[in-house]
């Protein structure tokens, strides 16, 4: 019932965006309505993936979009390829059956039960209504032996509205959910253009965190190596000269000695956490898990060996996401599961972290949320952050590792 | 001798200003960056620049002694750098005029060569770092006419590329002056170069046609 109700209110929505797009699209398609494409689609996708987050909410299933990036710049031909494509037809579809039958379909059977409530009520006021246009629910009443019968018709209203709703329901989610899950081609093509993106992503991260290392490593444990070299250098020539001076060149020499090795010791961990080769994935999580303050239950267990890279943004999306719960959740519990799913054609690492804290969590740029996306989008993977305010807040991570 | 110091690394800065002057040098100043250095440019006789400074961090040193002996030609600057890359090499020599050196900034740790590079930039001569000869030399080309010189001929020309006179390579390949006259003799024969006398000149045409 209250997803009928849901869906009838969303519907309306979905009505009205039908509405500005018959009276808009054509003046955009007027006014060289390609470089529109984005502010149609856009809004579009929106309110698909808002259904898709409804559907996820109460199956708890993740529903698969398979969008390609709209990128900034748009030309011709990919506004074109954007517009007919197939996941842009779906949506349309979507749209329409959403606006005009959902709407429809879900009135009706949400009328049920208000016709049932609205019978009961007829016999106190069916002598109200005009002799010539009486009471008609759903045969004209007109004298209080009729009205008597009207308990009975509203006990048949609810019947068939208990009956009947579950299944109207059961039909609206399935047929949404067909709607809205893009199917396999839809999701074959998008995916090669997902994959093309999201490896020159990959690319991108990798050339731009191999630039951090390098400049990193010169400007700072090579200078310092320099420096030591320099201050023994004085110190040698103090010794050959006034060799009571050479003392504080050494200490120098062996802080800047010691400087570099720290340096190199927090660049070493942050490329590869050398916890994950020394205690495998399990282990660096629970040692994870051990070190935070939130009290953490984990269950990770029987993992498979994944390729490093899916190791490394395991332990580095868990180990943000506690960093999270412990700084801003005042949680009294958190929950961390990692579980191999191999029921997909594409084998995954699921990855969820769950705290009772006061959740609000949002995804601000540059914050802790958008790393973790970033770095799960470099693997193709998917995450969903559910966090209303109250709490619990539930961070889902899926990273496809059967390349 | 006034030098003017312009490192980014604070504690480098400091180590380089107290070495230099604990040698003898009059270290007039020693800032972080390219255009502080070119404000000074005319109260110095010579200049020790880092080639990556801020903004940018990567060859603001080179720009700013562009700029340098654009104003002033031929001022001396002493370029170091954390890596070896020959194009830079080639960069700070394509004007052709001395009083130029190029060297690792790990150099800076034999201190006494150290300083007799700056004095060498100082005094109009050129300084190339050993790396940059070797990489230049181990540079492989279908044609390369390197590949004819001898193993003595090359570390001649490695030498000379580092500046080093007749008697400084005679003194450290242990022969004759006389036999090093020979050996370059053959090197620009076989390379087709016309013999110089001078030190520098001599360097810029080695770089010159290995570069090319």
């Amino acid at each position: 019932m209250r997803y009928v109700a849901i869906e009838l209110v969303a519907s309306f929505g979905s009505l009205m965006l039908i509405f500005v797009g018959v009276v808009v699209l054509p003046l955009l398609v007027l006014t060289g309505g390609w470089l529109f494409v984005p502010l149609v689609v856009r809004p579009l996708r929106w309110w698909a993936n808002k259904a898709r987050e409804r559907e996820a909410a109460r199956s708890g299933r993740l529903v698969d979009s398979a969008y390609s990036e709209i990128p900034e710049h748009l030309s011709l031909e990919q506004s074109m390829r954007i517009t007919f494509s197939r996941t842009t037809g779906r949506d349309l579809l979507w749209l329409l059956g959403h606006g005009l039958l959902v709407s429809l379909v879900s009135g009706l059977a949400l009328a049920l039960p208000l016709s049932a409530v609205n019978s009961l009520l007829v016999p106190a006021y069916w002598y109200l209504a005009p002799a010539n246009d009486p009471v008609t629910s759903p045969f004209p009443v007109t004298s209080w032996a009729l009205a008597a019968w009207m308990p009975l018709v509203a006990v048949g209203y609810a019947l068939v509205s208990w009956w009947i709703i579950p299944s109207v329901a059961f039909m609206l989610r399935a047929a949404q959910m067909k709607l809205l899950a893009h199917g396999p081609k839809a999701k074959l093509v998008e995916r090669v253009t997902a994959l093309t993106a999201s490896r020159a992503a990959a690319l991108d991260a990798h050339g731009a965190e191999l630039r951090r290392i390098e400049r990193d490593l010169h400007d700072g444990a090579q200078n310092r190596l320099v420096s030591v070299v320099m201050m023994l250098g004085i110190a040698e020539r103090s010794l050959e000269t006034n060799p009571s001076e050479a003392l504080p060149h050494l200490r120098r020499a062996q802080a800047a000695a010691t400087d570099a090795l720290s340096g190199l010791r927090t660049m070493v961990h942050d490329i590869y956490p050398p916890i994950l080769d020394e205690l495998g994935l399990e282990g660096a999580l629970s040692a994870l898990a051990g070190r935070s303050a939130v009290p953490c239950l984990l269950s990770a267990e029987a993992l498979r060996r994944v390729p490093t890279a899916v190791e490394s943004a395991t332990y580095f999306v868990v180990a943000e996401a506690l960093t999270n719960v412990n700084k801003y959740s005042a949680a009294s519990q958190v929950t961390v599961s990692v579980e191999y799913d191999k029921s997909s054609p594409v084998e995954r690492l699921m990855v969820s972290v769950e705290d009772d804290g006061r959740g609000g969590a949002t995804e601000r740029a540059g914050g802790g949320i958008a790393g973790i996306r970033r770095r799960v989008e470099a693997f193709e993977g998917k995450l969903l952050l559910t966090s209303p305010v109250g709490g619990p807040t539930t961070l889902r991570v899926e990273l496809p590792c059967g390349w | 001798m006034r030098v003017v110091i312009a490192e980014d690394d604070a504690l480098l800065r400091e180590g380089l200003a107290l070495l230099l002057r604990s040698e003898g040098f009059d270290v007039i100043a020693a800032v972080d960056n390219g255009d502080d250095f070119l404000a000074l440019l005319d109260d110095a006789d010579a200049a020790v620049l880092d080639v990556r400074m801020p903004p940018t961090f990567t060859n603001e040193g080179l720009k700013a002694a562009e700029v340098a002996r654009q104003r002033r030609p031929g001022f001396p600057i002493l370029v170091l750098s954390a890596y070896v890359e020959d194009r830079y090499a080639g960069q700070l020599l394509a004007e052709g005029v001395g009083g130029l050196g190029y060297l690792l900034k790990e150099r800076v740790g034999k201190v006494a060569e150290f300083t007799d590079a700056l004095r060498r930039v100082a005094a109009g001569g050129t300084v190339m770092d050993p790396e940059v000869i070797s990489q230049l030399l181990s540079r492989r080309r279908a044609d390369d006419p390197i590949q004819s010189l001898t193993p003595r001929e090359r570390e001649v020309l490695g030498l000379m590329a580092e500046g080093m006179d007749n008697m400084l390579i005679a003194g450290k390949l242990f022969v004759t002056e006389t036999a090093v006259s020979k050996h370059i003799g053959n090197i620009f024969a076989k390379l087709g170069l016309s013999t110089s006398d001078s030190g520098h000149r001599r360097v810029l045409a080695v770089l010159a046609y290995l570069r090319t």
